[in-house]
Parts: C-alpha cells; sequence; structure tokens
C-alpha cells in the first residue's frame, strides 16, 4: 500500500467493523440456547418407535398417557417422587430415599456449610442426559457412549447377567471411575454425595424400566379396539373403581421393577477369596517354590484362555490383543436398531431413529488384555468378578462355572486366568510365543 | 531503530503523560487477571451459588462478611465470596481511574472511555449478580464472556495511557499496514474463540448433542485460525526490521501463548471427556479422569483464563499498530 497516496477517511469502515462486531457477540450468545428450565424428562422415543415399527401401531396417545403416569409416580427433574406403596414395601424400602433423591435432583447450589444440592446436574447431566438416557449434550463425541441407565442394565457389577447391580457395585463405579472412558472417578466427593447419586441412577433407572414396560403393556395387554387406556385420570373421582383396578395394574408394574432391584441388594453376595494355595500377580513372592507355581498358574491360565471353555481368545485374540473376530454390538444399540428390525449398518434404515436423537451406532470391541487395563477394575478381584460374571450387555459372557456346569471353569482355574491375565502386559505378545513365560 | 534513520517521522505533537493515570490503567489490568481465574475456578467447581444472595453474602455486607467463614469455610465459598472482592477491587480501580483521568489527562476523549470502563465494571457486576439472583446459568455463560473483555479494555486503557503512546512514537517508520489488521482480525478470532469455548464449558442439559458438537467442531476450527493468524503476525512482527520492538516483543509473546493455548486446551478436552480414541494410545488409555481434581481443574481453569490472556495481548499488539499506522498516515 503507498502510504504518499490520498486515502479515502476509514471512519466509515471502521465503524462497520465495530457495529458487525457488536452485533455477532450478543447473536452468538442468544443462538446458544438460553438457560430453559429443566421441568420434565424426556420421553423414551426411541424405545416407543421400536414398538410402533415392529407392531405396526401408532403410540400417540399411549405415549402421553404413560408420561402423566409416569409424572404421577416419579414427579419432574426439579421435584422428584418416590412412590409411597415403594416406600412401604419391606423389601425396597432402603432402596431409595426420598431425602437422598431431593439433594440429588434440581438446580446446582451449595450451602454456607458447604453441603451441595443437584448433585446429578452438577455431575452427570452433561453426559447421562436429564433421564438418564445416555443421551446427553456431550454423548455424540464420547467414546464409548455414556450408559443408557433406563435399560436398567449396567456393565460392572457383582451380580450375575440379568440381575441389577447392588448399591456397592454402582458406589465403586462411582469412586473409581472407568479408565480410558469419559467416566470420571468422583471420590473426591463425600459419602453423603455419593450415596445421594447412587438413589438417583437407580430412580432414572427404575423409572426408565417403568416406562418401557407401560409403553409394552399398553401395545400388546390393551384392547385397542375397545378404547383402552392404561389409565384415565380423568375417571379417578367419576369411576373409581375402574380408576383403581388401572392404578393396581401399573402399581404391580412399578413394583417388579424395583423388586428386581430389591432382589440383588438383598441377595447373597459372590464369594471371591484368594486361594491359599497359589499366589497371585502382584503378591509377594517369598521362595522359588512360589515362583514356580506362579508361572505353572500362567501356563494354565493360557491354556485356559486359548481354550474351548472359557473361549476368550476368540473374542480376545489368540495373544490377548483384542483382535479377534468380533461384529458386534451393544444391547443399548440393539435395543433401537436389531430389535426393531433395523441394520446397525444401514444409515438409511436407521435415519427415522437417528432424527429421534439416537446416537450412531458403534461396533462393540474387545478389550485389548495385553495394555493391562481394564475398565471394570485392575485388581485381581475385578478380573475374577469379569470372567466368572461376565460384562452385562455386551458379548462377555460369564464363564460357565463348576458345579453347576461340570464342564464349566473351577475356582482355581479362574484364578489361573486371572494370573495369565495380570501377567499378560509383561509377555512377549507374539501370538505364536505366547506361551506363559516367568511372570514378572 | 532511532528517528533520525527512519525515512517517514510522524508530526503528532507529544501529549503529556501522567504517571498516576497510566499507574492506575496498569494495576486495574493486574488486578483484573487473577479475578479472570478466580471467576474460572467458580465455574471449574460449580460454586456460582455457592453464595445465594447478592450483593450481599449470606445476609451480611460483602465487605463485612467473617474472614474465618470465607477463608476457611466451604472451598466453593472461598472462590466466590474472593472472586466478588476481586471484582468489587477491579471498580475501585475503575473509580480511581475516572478520578484520575479526570484531573491529570487532558484528553477529553480519554475522560470518557474512563467513564466506560467504570460503567463496564459495574454492568460486569451486575451480570454476575444476575446470575446468582435469577440462578441462571445462561447469565454465567455472558457474564463468563464479557469478563475477557473487560480485560481486553483494561488492557487498552493502560495501552492508551502509556508514555509510548502519548510521546510522538519516534519509533514509527514505514510500518506494515496489513500488520494492525492482521492484529485486528486476531483480536476479532479469539475474542469469537473465547465465546465458542464459553459455549462448551457452560454448557446445560438443555442443548442437544447435535449442538454441543457443532460448536466443539467450530472452536477446534476457530483454534487452528487462530493459531495460523497468531504465527503469522508473530513472523511479520518478528522478521521485519521496520516494525517497532513495542509491537514485535508482544506478538512474539502472543503467539507462544496461542501454542500454550493450544496444548491447554487438549489437556482441558482430556481432562473433561478422555480422548475419544483413547485405545490408540496406552497413557492416555490408562488414565481415569478425576472429578474436580487438582490438575483436572488446574488445566481447565487455565485454558480459560489463558483465552483471555490471548485477546488482552492481542489489543495490545493491534491498538500500537493502529497508532504506528495512523501516525504515519
Amino acid at each position: 500500500m503507498n502510504s504518499s497516496a490520498p486515502r479515502p477517511p476509514t471512519h466509515f469502515n471502521d465503524r462497520r467493523w465495530a457495529c458487525a462486531i457488536a452485533w455477532l457477540i450478543p447473536c452468538v450468545i442468544c443462538l446458544s440456547g438460553c438457560d430453559v428450565p429443566i421441568d420434565a424428562f424426556e420421553p423414551n422415543r426411541l424405545f416407543a418407535k421400536r414398538l410402533e415399527l415392529n407392531e405396526r401401531v401408532e403410540l400417540e396417545q399411549v405415549r402421553d398417557d404413560v408420561q402423566v403416569i409416569l409424572e404421577e409416580l416419579f414427579g419432574t427433574p426439579d421435584s422428584p417422587r418416590w412412590p409411597d406403596f415403594l416406600t412401604n414395601d419391606s423389601a425396597v424400602k432402603h432402596l431409595v430415599s426420598i431425602e437422598r433423591l431431593q439433594r440429588a435432583a434440581g438446580a446446582v447450589r451449595s450451602d454456607e456449610a458447604g453441603v451441595h444440592f443437584g448433585l446429578y446436574r452438577e455431575h452427570c447431566i452433561l453426559c447421562h442426559g436429564i433421564a438418564g438416557n445416555g443421551l446427553g449434550a456431550t454423548s455424540r463425541l464420547l467414546n464409548p457412549y455414556p450408559r443408557d441407565f433406563r435399560l436398567g442394565k449396567f456393565k460392572f457389577k457383582s451380580t450375575p447377567i440379568g440381575s441389577r447391580p447392588t448399591r456397592d457395585d454402582l458406589a465403586r463405579t462411582l469412586a473409581d471411575g472407568i479408565t480410558g472412558t469419559s467416566m470420571p472417578a468422583f471420590r473426591l466427593l463425600t459419602e453423603e454425595d455419593l450415596q445421594a447419586l447412587i438413589d438417583y441412577v437407580i430412580y432414572l433407572s427404575i423409572r426408565g424400566e417403568v416406562e418401557r414396560n407401560l409403553l409394552l403393556r399398553a401395545t400388546f395387554d390393551l384392547d385397542w379396539d375397545d378404547d383402552e387406556r392404561l389409565i384415565d385420570f380423568s375417571v379417578r373421582e367419576s369411576d373409581a373403581e375402574q380408576f383403581q383396578t388401572q392404578w393396581q395394574e401399573i402399581v404391580a408394574i412399578v413394583s417388579k421393577v424395583a423388586n428386581n432391584w430389591g432382589a440383588a441388594n438383598v441377595a447373597p453376595l459372590l464369594n471371591i477369596s484368594r486361594p491359599t494355595n497359589l499366589p497371585i500377580v502382584g503378591d509377594e513372592i517369598q521362595n522359588t517354590e512360589e515362583q514356580q507355581r506362579l508361572a505353572e498358574s500362567v501356563v494354565r491360565g493360557r491354556t485356559l484362555f486359548q481354550g474351548k471353555v472359557a473361549n476368550c481368545a476368540s473374542c480376545h485374540g489368540m495373544a490377548g490383543a483384542g483382535d479377534g473376530v468380533v461384529n458386534d454390538y451393544d444391547d443399548w444399540t440393539k435395543d433401537w436398531t436389531s430389535n426393531a428390525g433395523l441394520d446397525p449398518s444401514d444409515k438409511l434404515q436407521l435415519k427415522p431413529m437417528l432424527e429421534l436423537g439416537a446416537l450412531k451406532p458403534r461396533h462393540i470391541q474387545p478389550r485389548n488384555l495385553q495394555r493391562g487395563i481394564y475398565r471394570g477394575g485392575s485388581r485381581p478381584e475385578d478380573l475374577y468378578l469379569r470372567i466368572v460374571r461376565g460384562i452385562e450387555g455386551t458379548p462377555m459372557p460369564a464363564a460357565p462355572m463348576q458345579p453347576e456346569n461340570p464342564l464349566g471353569l473351577s475356582e482355581n482355574d479362574v484364578w489361573d486366568l486371572v494370573n495369565f491375565l495380570l501377567n499378560l502386559p509383561n509377555q512377549s505378545h507374539d501370538a505364536d510365543t505366547v506361551q506363559g513365560g516367568s511372570p514378572s | 531503530m532511532s528517528a533520525k534513520n527512519s525515512p517517514k517521522i510522524a508530526t503528532f505533537t507529544s501529549r503529556p503523560y501522567n504517571r498516576a493515570v497510566h499507574a492506575l490503567a496498569v494495576i486495574l489490568t493486574v488486578a483484573v487477571f487473577p479475578l479472570i481465574w478466580v471467576g474460572g475456578l467458580v465455574t471449574t467447581y460449580d460454586a456460582g451459588m455457592a453464595v445465594p444472595d447478592w450483593p450481599g453474602t449470606y445476609g451480611w455486607n460483602m465487605f463485612a462478611y467473617p474472614a474465618s467463614t470465607w477463608l476457611f469455610g466451604p472451598f466453593d465459598l472461598l472462590v466466590e465470596h474472593s472472586h466478588r472482592l476481586l471484582g468489587s477491587l477491579a471498580g475501585f480501580l475503575s473509580i480511581g481511574l475516572v478520578i484520575a483521568a479526570f484531573r491529570y489527562d487532558p484528553r477529553t476523549w480519554f475522560h470518557w472511555w474512563c467513564v466506560g470502563v467504570l460503567v463496564a465494571v459495574i454492568a460486569q457486576g451486575a451480570l454476575g449478580g444476575a446470575r446468582v439472583v435469577l440462578d441462571q446459568r445462561t447469565f454465567a455463560m455472558i457474564h463468563g464472556c464479557t469478563g475477557p473483555l473487560f480485560f481486553a479494555i483494561a488492557t487498552a486503557t493502560a495501552v492508551m495511557s502509556s508514555r509510548w503512546w502519548l510521546s510522538d512514537v519516534a519509533q514509527a517508520v514505514k510500518g506494515r499496514p496489513k500488520l494492525a489488521w492482521l492484529a485486528s482480525i486476531l483480536v476479532v478470532g479469539s475474542y469469537g474463540q473465547l465465546i465458542l469455548g464459553a459455549q462448551l464449558r457452560h454448557v446445560t442439559a438443555a442443548i442437544s448433542h447435535t449442538t454441543f458438537m457443532m460448536f466443539v467442531h467450530s472452536h477446534l476450527t476457530l483454534a487452528g485460525l487462530v493459531m495460523l493468524l497468531a504465527l503469522c503476525l508473530a513472523g511479520f512482527a518478528t522478521f521485519s526490521r521496520e516494525i517497532s520492538e513495542r509491537i514485535s516483543r508482544p506478538a512474539g509473546l502472543l503467539a507462544v501463548i496461542v501454542l500454550l493455548q493450544i496444548g491447554l486446551g487438549i489437556g482441558t478436552w482430556i481432562v473433561n471427556y478422555a480422548l475419544p480414541w483413547s485405545d490408540a494410545n496406552a497413557t492416555v488409555a490408562g488414565y481415569t479422569i478425576l472429578s474436580k481434581g487438582y490438575w483436572e481443574s488446574l488445566i481447565v481453569t487455565a485454558h480459560m483464563a489463558t483465552g483471555s490472556l490471548i485477546i488482552s495481548l492481542a489489543t495490545v499488539v493491534a491498538l500500537r499498530a493502529w497508532r504506528v499506522r495512523l501516525l504515519i498516515q
């Protein structure tokens, strides 16, 4: 630019720039969305859509009825309720406390004593969503996707597949987090905060399962030709008998769902005791004899790992590198894809579900065990549990165990497998040369 | 470079420089930076509602609140109340600046600029108050966006009251006309980047995962552009002999801080959400995020504060570059 040449005044241009910037800033802020009050849980649109696709029905009225019922039973995100009949039920009355629920719900705040309220919104909502559907604001960018609590399925637990987790299982996941994922460890929270969050997770899970069961009942059990409804609140006074009949059906559904949780929390815990005559990798080795026994255990573990009974290698690969052949999805993905008759790999088929907010399906990946990083915990007891209990909602099954299955694994077999796994990061990772070797 | 060797020398008349005005502007700027840090901690620890009333603190006059509870009570209360006190300090310094400007600085426009600084700090405090009184996180986000703007305004005040600004700028030589534009675009770009960052930091459950992803992608794209602009600016300013050190030094520092900010941004994502492809790297795969952990909170808050620092430094470079350019013309 020639500085000596006459230049037009720049004031106009400068002013135009200033105006543009002055407009841009509030526009971006406004576009970001206001602080919309969270006055209701999101309905389970995906499950309703699945039923509509499977059964070729229109559930519009049912969906509305279900939301009214759920609000009557469980309240709103700001003002949660816990059904009275559950409080009076001895099997589940200790499951959730309304005081703890109220601490976990609502807006984030704390008082002069440092007690926090609105814990779910403070710590969980951005990933797990308002209704615990795993569709929070950040969910699309996370891998693995955040858990959807509404199926009642939790991966890392001490109870058998098909059972609900115990409060201690949830407490362990909350306190320790899940390594390598977006799930943080909340061990800096107070015990009261953790317990309140556990209550809220159970509450969301039960609420979500009840919603699914109500939709199922409406789809399969109601007489559509007779305009039968789950419940009609308008006849509460005028036809109390009919209302009570309908209400008792709902109470039965809720009680059944809650009792599943109650049963898991009162059932005897799996007894995990380390064998007295077998050292575990990480133990202090006293002499060469123990060293020899440990080495033999690792070799036995390798044989079991690659064998047909435990069948670990089919997914995790012969060397445990997670390179076995798996072309599967987890249950949370199957719930709205293959269970709805949709091919998870066909984007066109999935379009109506994706438009309802579903997250793009991802293949489930078997863990690379050579890394020595285990999402369900890295203590020997955690690995024991993963083998014996499997991982709910994934292709990782529970190992067949003796004596229920005479051809299954014994407890010592499981500890051999644990030793093999714990020693795997220290071994040569050539599949052909994985021979157990001397434990480091 | 000396004025003697300069092919063009500015013809502006020197204006009186006043140490008090400049010192107050500099102190205000320096005081705002920790204010922004502590404000960042308020968001990091979700402590925005740790004190439910405003302008008082649990019914006390803000300045009379017992120091024992403030300093040795809950951490949330410490950061929120400290943020309020630091904000008040910025307010008092702004009042002092207005008085000093009217008394000692002959520039009428500068008087009104300083009044603008005072109005801005009052407005910023009111926004913070609205966040508390209305319990609206959107106000927290706007408050978080306008805070760095005030930091840039305070920085600009310090620049415009400096001896260098008020002298004939003997260093002003040919200059590079594009430099001023480049620096200005960087100010706007880095501020836009901060606004996008605020969308991610103050995200609420009300937005969809699609919207959040859009903000993430925009933030990443603009980060690349800001980095490119900062490196170009530093390259132009450093390798051109004709450019004053008053411009080239902050421009070089700016590029270094932008690179640091990129690292902090990656760190912020990891400590908040972990990398989406964590299995690709053993270290990342073995990392467990600790909610509200010390390092986690430090990295996230540092990323926010460094964003403000970038805007402030870019403002310094832009103002000085424009000053030189206008003097030449």
